[in-house]
């Protein structure tokens, strides 16, 4: 399973407050952190007022750019602070993201296409968000159809099957749960990503809830996943998953982290 | 010594409560208590969630249990005297915002405060805000938001009502979890509250209820 690191939101208070006051060390420290643990690629949201957001997109791809070579997830809706950011970067982004919303299919899409970018798409549309698995599997085949008929192949879709929160729904787990393993079986070659940390939002210990439904929902077919890089027991829990449903030959991923001190918690 | 129905319910035991309260309409108690009794027990639970022993899940089942006691309750209170309005407020979530949880615990709290609460909803437009005033001439304009997204619909709001010549004599606060002086002054607003009980206590501080 793959990482996309999502500390770079200035829908964060102290990220927001960093992008406001353009404090380029702030950044560019996140950047580095989040690469060094491991992230395939750094998600940059602006978080401001869309007259703000291609300026700050820009500024933020720019800074973090200069301190590390990992790809960007562009996380944005916004098709001018898309273009902007996309004459800014050094290697094709991700796209994040699309939806069934004919608005944002239809003005985020053909950017994608155009500079043949992968693309994460949200398995909702205007309606608003589906509140079963079937609901959702209606959403993602009509993206997979745009997306198919824009010319992108599905290993260049990230299917995004909405994690909601747990505090308000108990059953949204499961609905996530069953649309990953539904997009899983009906799209062998699409990718499947969510937004983690949104399962435990309003509740304790989060990331006990965080690292249990990566393991839930890895082993239900998804492999990337948009999270905290620096949580060093999220990491471990995905090192313990993965060895466990048979990706790790020889046990060797899990025995070398181990060895380096990963595998350790703040208690035995 | 607390009263069982106010333990039940901040303590989060429904079953106990609604049988509590069943219970007390039937042997005539006076419906007002119960309604007190929600009151202390709300301010009881909000003390929990701001302590970081109770979570959203808990706020959500305390609007649960108020709402169903609300229901049982309000029937009985047509019958004895008629419960004084100390004054009238519109409440709703900005555009653009569904959050509602909150809202909801601050609607229930104004109303067993004896005020005349006009629920708008969720993702509310300015005119509807703005429709509603004309209607009823609230003492009171409450706007409810969560989202970054919310202050600027706040402040859309009230610049809708500036612009219809209803903001002069209109009292307007706004809550959520994330307001602060600084979006308050943003907005525009008179006042920001982040629970229901700074809601009651604004209302009260406008309209002189006691």
């Amino acid at each position: 399973m793959k990482m996309i690191g999502e500390k770079i939101n200035g829908t964060r208070k102290q990220v927001g407050a960093a992008i406001a006051a353009r404090d380029a060390d702030f950044i560019r420290n996140l950047a580095k952190k989040q690469a060094e643990a491991g992230a395939s690629w750094l998600d940059v949201n602006a978080g401001t007022t869309p007259d703000r957001e291609p300026d700050d997109l820009v500024w933020l791809v720019r800074l973090v750019q200069e301190a590390v070579s990992v790809p960007l997830s562009l996380d944005s809706a916004n098709p001018r602070a898309l273009r902007a950011a996309l004459a800014e970067v050094k290697q094709t982004p991700l796209i994040n993201s699309i939806s069934g919303e004919p608005e944002r299919l239809n003005s985020v899409l053909p950017i994608a296409a155009e500079h043949g970018c992968e693309v994460i798409a949200l398995a909702m549309d205007a309606k608003g968000i589906p509140g079963d698995a079937a609901s959702r599997m209606a959403v993602v085949r009509c993206l997979l159809a745009a997306t198919r008929a824009a010319g992108l192949p599905d290993e260049k879709v990230y299917v995004d099957p909405l994690v909601m929160t747990i505090a308000t729904n108990t059953e949204c787990g499961r609905i996530a749960l069953d649309t990953i393993r539904a997009v899983r079986a009906e799209y062998p070659r699409a990718h499947i990503s969510t937004g983690l940390s949104n399962i435990s939002f309003g509740l304790p210990a989060r990331s006990l809830i965080n690292r249990t439904f990566l393991t839930l929902a890895v082993a239900a077919g998804m492999d990337t996943a948009i999270v905290d890089p620096l949580d060093r027991e999220l990491k471990a829990a995905l090192l313990a998953a993965n060895l466990l449903l048979g990706a790790d030959k020889h046990c060797l991923s899990y025995t070398r982290a181990f060895r380096a001190g990963l595998l350790e918690t703040a208690k035995a | 010594m607390t009263r069982p129905l106010v333990e039940a319910i901040a303590d989060m035991r429904e079953d106990d409560a609604l049988r509590e309260v069943d219970t007390q309409l039937q042997n005539g108690s006076d419906p007002l208590q119960i309604l007190e009794d929600c009151r202390q027990a709300m301010s009881l639970v909000g003390q929990r969630f701001e302590a970081g022993e109770y979570f959203v899940p808990e706020l959500i089942l305390a609007g649960e249990m108020l709402k169903e006691i609300s229901a049982r309750v309000k029937p009985k209170l047509t019958q004895t005297a008629g419960v004084k309005k100390h004054g009238s407020v519109v409440v709703g979530t900005v555009q653009g915002d569904i959050h509602d949880i909150g809202k909801d615990i601050v609607v229930f709290m104004l109303d067993v405060n004896g005020y005349e609460v006009y629920d708008l909803g969720v993702d509310v437009a300015p005119e509807k805000f703005i429709e509603k005033m004309k209607e009823v001439k609230p003492d009171v304009i409450a706007l409810s938001g969560f989202l970054t997204l919310s202050y600027d619909s706040m402040k859309n709001t009230i610049a809708a009502i500036e612009a219809a010549g209803l903001r002069q004599g209109s009292k307007i606060m706004i809550g959520g979890g994330t307001v602060d002086e600084q979006i308050r002054a943003f907005a525009g607003a008179d006042a920001f509250g982040k629970d229901a009980m700074a809601a009651v206590a604004l209302a009260k501080q406008w309209t002189g209820g006691n």
